[in-house]
């Protein structure tokens, strides 16, 4: 898809596609704030909201790779850790060799111009203060010292043209609240794509726009990537979207990955429970669909409070007494299929003779 | 008086005498007006539309095209908004000459809302048992508190939440269960239509599925019509029995289920059923509607989606379509079904 | 088949009706925004034209007061449009006699008037000047009075209807009170010509003299001076001290939220006094003492709107795009928390307004002679019975200007509201 450009393949030595981001034993715990008396009757004892506890993952250049989940389940914390915007409790995150959290606050500053983020609501990411050229020209301001005015503003309008804004010069001068919502998140994109970014972190880039807005967002997320040599770190709870975008797709469920793969793999071979229950339940725009697996039963937990062992197995119907609700699985590849990647004790554990269901 | 359905010409009977399929409410012609700073909006522009009894009516459009606006129009709820023409015939009354006070006995009791955002729509410093007791002996003085409560018990119980929580408080609560609790208030006084605004858009996926298998349930069970406002098509091929599509505040196509996603009439419908990712489809290609929903405050002239439209003809720019049956039950407001002398070319069926 | 239209848009171009939009102007805009804001609009109207015409007044009283503040233009204690006592002369109302230069000349004209008033030697003065003029130009004759000395004014007047005087001089007031008593006689005006100008002030006089109108015009400066002058101090200080201790948080946070605290939990008008009375009396110390007084409000409000600010997802797009700290305070958050500030300014001046003119109402700050308002209701309170306009207007002038602020103040805020706005 991409065209390896000889200025980037510093990896490419053996012939395996290089690696733009690498993540470790990613853990992001927030202590949760309590009133002196109850700190007092806990002893000191803090409690954490674990909102991401240990999740390890690679994006190839050029690759989309989807981060699926439902509520709490630490996607979007996950998106934010990969570009530093927070800094994580354990783990490292390795951008293109480096890890962000050795980087000291100057340096981490400029590297953001390799790394942007595109956030869910694209009205409250534009300052309403600033006109749109101003904004979208900001980065350049930030990155692009040696540029003047001038030049900083044709960047600006190649990118207002890139992203389908044209005329450029009406755009200029307006402000966020006066244009539509489709077109504020072109906005945002232009202006993180200005200083030329390589990776893209997409927090649910296209949620909050309408319907038929969504279906021309997407395929300009496409076209940006393929003109810009994005990759992309793709937020969402609508797994039917991924689809359109992604490459390869992982499942999050309270804050650790139970299923990753490539997207024709987990879609059409989904081994986690949870990833199983996930796409039966995604609602189809067709009256015939009936649902295939049952639904679990009862919420996602709070996360403060875990269950022990598998975090899924109060809810999965092949839980095994004794043993899911006692260890942690851990994530191993499925036996047969490169790439793809469970977290079960059934599946890819040490426990799949007891796995009864056959898929 | 004999009262009838706009559309379908069916009496508008009393509530509970009412049997499956006869039309429960009827909303003829009815506009929605609202001021803004530059303008006059109409939210909701001469919309008819019966519902009957023992239907889930979806209700689907993108923002602006005024489904929402309908559903409180249809309780009576637009303020500031007003209601510039039209009647909403319900229990052989028009509600629009109704007092304010026999409205707000109405409400709650015949005529229930649930609302899109649950963590906002319930009082934060009332128990769940007071919330519901409360509803059931404002409008039901004679109901002693013990009777109240055990009714709200059962119901809860009936929801899926554990009947020891009935004490606890809103916050305590999940987005889902919060929902469920919205329902069970509109239940507790046994309302015979049910208006709800979005109600799983702020839901995960999982516990949106649990909540459609339950509203289905209680369908059944307590004989509930339920109008089902959503801009999800997944949402409304999954639990509606019929499907009303709006555009630009009036009403562009209405149909079975099945016939509207196997039989889609309305160019608009056609697109947005193109645009929805599909899960289960193979093909990784999405229609892309051109331009974007019309600022409401300048409709285009003549049909509003003509601007937008593939099989747009002169006549389309020039005069609104009128909403009418196409095949049998199956409406829809689109020039390609309707004739008219000024026509140009050949103006067959697609 | 489908007719083939012009081209459907582009999803990114801007359809033919925002354009046009775009043009409507700013005074169409204005009106329109009538009919939108309703009462508001009138609230803003109003009262913005009652506080430009207020600070025309302040910046050019020159151009308003017909006199010098401090001088004593006429007598004390006038009544608002009260004429100045004067000596008159009385006629019979169908007589030739209209002043003492109709007299004959060389002739003793009998005049009446009462005794030990100042009327004879009026009389005579206008006698002599006469003749002075006479003299002066170039002719002969002298004006002679024969003085008829009554007890009471009536009994002058008495005789002027019984014909044995020619005329009667007494004082304007007395005449004013016995008019109804003589309907054959009437005041034919001043006996001295020279009187003739005296004027009535429309707000009367002081007690030294002084024009009230002309003391509340200038007054009206001293009241913009300190009033705009405290609030832009407490301005400059408490916004950038806000912006600080939101942005940074920590102890500076924690420090200066207690000492802004603190100043903010004393009642008003006494901490101003108190610092007043420390710094001793000059305006200078007056406004210090005033802007002292705000501080806190302005610090704390901007400290709110910092602190919610920091949290919007602009700010964290800013910082990921690699912004410093200090472009993202300056750029992000600070446009964005002035607004909610500048529509608090307005009420914050009439509120300096009023706690300065109770400063100079309790004799603290102001040099005595100053014309300001409140210490013109100060001097008037003894007065207030029996000369009831020397307290009034300038109560009535800090309480018009006082209004007319805030309904500027509080008419913006609602407009600005930004949850109404999208209605």
């Amino acid at each position: 898809m991409t065209e390896p450009q000889s200025a980037r393949a510093y990896h490419d030595a053996s012939g395996e596609q290089d690696i733009l981001v690498e993540v470790r034993g990613l853990k992001k715990w927030f202590p949760v704030q309590r009133g002196l008396i109850a700190n007092l009757l806990s002893r000191g004892h803090t409690a954490y909201v674990k909102a991401v506890d240990g999740v390890d993952f690679t994006i190839r250049r050029g690759e989309v790779l989807g981060l699926a989940g439902e509520s709490g389940s630490g996607k979007s914390t996950v998106g934010r850790l990969v570009l530093r915007l927070l800094d994580a409790t354990e783990g490292q995150v390795l951008i293109d060799g480096v890890d962000l959290g050795t980087l000291k606050r100057e340096e981490l500053r400029k590297a953001r111009s390799k790394m942007q983020v595109v956030f869910q609501d694209p009205l409250a990411s534009l300052n309403p203060r600033m006109t749109i050229g101003q904004a979208i020209e900001h980065p350049a301001q930030i990155h692009l010292p040696g540029t003047t005015q001038e030049e900083r503003k044709r960047l600006v309008s190649e990118l207002l043209e890139a992203v389908g804004m044209s005329p450029p010069d009406f755009f200029y001068d307006k402000y966020p609240h006066q244009i539509s919502g489709g077109q504020r998140q072109r906005i945002v994109l232009a202006r993180a794509l200005i200083t030329r970014p390589e990776l893209i972190v997409a927090d649910e880039p296209i949620a909050s726009a309408d319907v038929s807005v969504q279906a021309l967002l997407l395929e300009l997320l496409i076209k940006l990537k393929e003109d810009f040599d994005l990759t992309y770190l793709f937020i969402t709870h609508d797994l039917a979207t991924t689809k359109y975008i992604c490459d390869r797709i992982a499942i999050m469920y309270l804050g650790k990955i139970v299923e990753i793969g490539s997207l024709q793999e987990v879609f059409e071979n989904p081994q986690h429970p949870y990833t199983r229950a996930l796409l039966s339940a995604v609602p189809v725009p067709d009256p015939r669909h009936r649902r295939t697996e049952p639904l679990p039963s009862g919420e996602i937990p709070n996360p403060i409070n875990p269950p022990s062992g598998c975090n899924f197995h109060p809810r999965c119907p092949i839980a095994v007494e004794g043993v899911c609700d006692v260890e942690e699985p851990t994530i191993r590849q499925l036996a047969d299929v490169d790439g793809h990647e469970v977290s079960c004790h059934l599946r890819t554990g040490d426990y799949q003779h007891l796995d009864k269901a056959i898929t | 008086m004999v009262n009838e359905g706009a559309i379908t010409g069916e009496r508008v009977t009393m509530g509970w005498s009412l049997k499956a399929g006869e039309v429960l409410y009827s909303l003829r012609d009815v506009s929605v007006d609202y001021g803004t700073r530059t303008g006059l909006v109409k939210a909701v522009d001469r919309v008819s539309l019966d519902i009957r009894k023992g239907e889930i009516l979806g209700l689907v459009g993108e923002s602006g095209c005024g489904k929402s606006t309908l559903g409180k129009a249809m309780l009576r709820m637009t303020r500031p908004g007003k209601i510039s023409t039209g009647e909403l015939w319900f229990d052989g009354v028009d509600l629009l000459t109704l007092s304010q006070r026999r409205m707000r006995e109405l409400r709650g009791a015949r005529l229930g809302m649930v609302f899109q955002d649950p963590m906002t729509s319930l009082n934060p410093l009332s128990k769940i048992v007071d919330h519901l007791t409360e509803t059931v002996r404002t409008h039901e003085p004679k109901v002693s508190e013990a009777a109240a409560r055990d009714r709200a018990e059962r119901l809860i119980g009936r929801l899926g939440l554990r009947e020891e929580r009935i004490d606890d408080y809103p916050h305590q609560f999940s987005g889902g269960m919060r929902q469920r609790i919205m329902i069970a208030l509109a239940l507790a006084l046994r309302a015979d239509l049910v208006i709800a605004d979005e109600p799983t858009t702020a839901l995960d996926v999982i516990v949106e599925a649990q909540f459609l298998d339950l509203l289905r349930e209680l369908r059944d069970e307590f004989d509930l019509t339920i109008v089902l406002i959503t801009h999800n098509l997944g949402v409304v091929a999954e639990v509606a029995d019929r499907v009303a599509v709006m555009y630009a505040g009036r009403m562009a196509e209405l149909a079975s289920v099945s016939d509207l996603f196997l039989d889609t009439k309305h160019p608009y419908a056609q697109g947005l059923l193109r645009a929805v990712p599909n899960i289960e489809l193979d093909d990784a290609e999405l229609y892309q509607m051109e331009g974007a929903p019309p600022n409401l405050l300048h409709t285009p002239h003549g049909c509003a989606f003509h601007p937008r439209c593939p099989a747009a003809m002169p006549i389309c720019s020039d005069q609104q379509p009128a909403f009418q049956p196409v095949v049998g039950d199956h409406h829809a407001a689109c020039w390609l079904y309707e004739d008219h002398p000024d026509k140009g070319g050949d103006g067959g069926v697609r | 088949m489908a007719t083939e239209l012009e081209s459907p848009p582009d999803p990114g171009q801007v359809p033919q009706w925002e354009l046009e939009l775009q043009q409507v102007g700013l005074v169409r805009r204005m009106l329109r925004a009538r009919r939108w804001h309703g009462t508001d609009w009138w609230f803003v109207a109003i009262s913005s034209v009652m506080v430009a015409a207020f600070l025309v007044i302040a910046v050019f009283p020159q151009w308003f007061a017909s006199h010098d503040p401090l001088e004593q233009v006429g007598p004390r204690l006038l009544s608002p449009g009260e004429l100045p006592e004067q000596e008159i002369l009385v006629v019979p109302v169908d007589g030739s006699i209209a002043a003492i230069s109709d007299f004959e000349l060389d002739v003793r004209t009998p005049v009446a008037v009462a005794q030990d008033t100042p009327s004879s030697d009026a009389a005579r003065d206008e006698a002599d000047r006469i003749t002075d003029e006479i003299a002066a130009a170039g002719g002969e004759g002298r004006v002679r009075l024969r003085i008829a000395r009554f007890e009471t004014v009536g009994e002058a007047l008495d005789s002027v209807v019984a014909g044995d005087a020619v005329a009667a001089v007494i004082s304007s007031t007395a005449f004013d009170d016995l008019t109804a008593d003589f309907p054959t006689l009437q005041s034919s005006g001043a006996v001295s010509s020279a009187a003739q100008d005296a004027t009535s002030f429309p707000l009367g006089t002081n007690q030294v003299g002084q024009d009230v109108l002309s003391r509340l015009i200038w007054g009206a400066r001293i009241a913009v001076i300190i009033g705009f002058s405290a609030s832009i101090a407490s301005f400059v200080v408490g916004v950038p001290l806000g912006l600080l201790a939101g942005f940074i948080g920590g102890k500076t946070d924690r420090a200066l939220t207690l000492i802004m605290d603190s100043i903010y939990a004393f009642p008003g008008l006494i901490l101003a006094i108190a610092i007043a009375a420390v710094l001793g009396p000059s305006i200078f110390n007056i406004i210090v003492a005033i802007a002292v007084l705000y501080i806190p409000t302005y610090y704390r409000i901007v400290r709110g709107q910092t602190l919610q600010s920091k949290e919007e997802l602009y700010v964290e797009a800013a910082r990921s795009l690699g912004a410093k700290s200090k472009v993202i305070l300056g750029r992000y958050i600070f446009p964005n928390v002035i607004p909610s500030v500048a529509v608090i300014f307005s009420v914050n001046v009439a509120d300096a307004i009023l706690t300065g003119a109770g400063l100079s109402f309790l004799g603290l700050g102001l040099p005595p002679s100053t014309p300001d308002w409140g210490i013109d209701l100060a001097r008037g309170q003894e007065f207030i019975r029996s000369a009831w306009w020397l307290i009034t207007f300038p109560g009535l002038a800090v309480m018009l200007v006082v209004l007319a602020f805030t309904m500027m103040g509080e008419g913006l805020v609602e407009i600005f509201n930004p949850k109404l706005r999208e209605r």
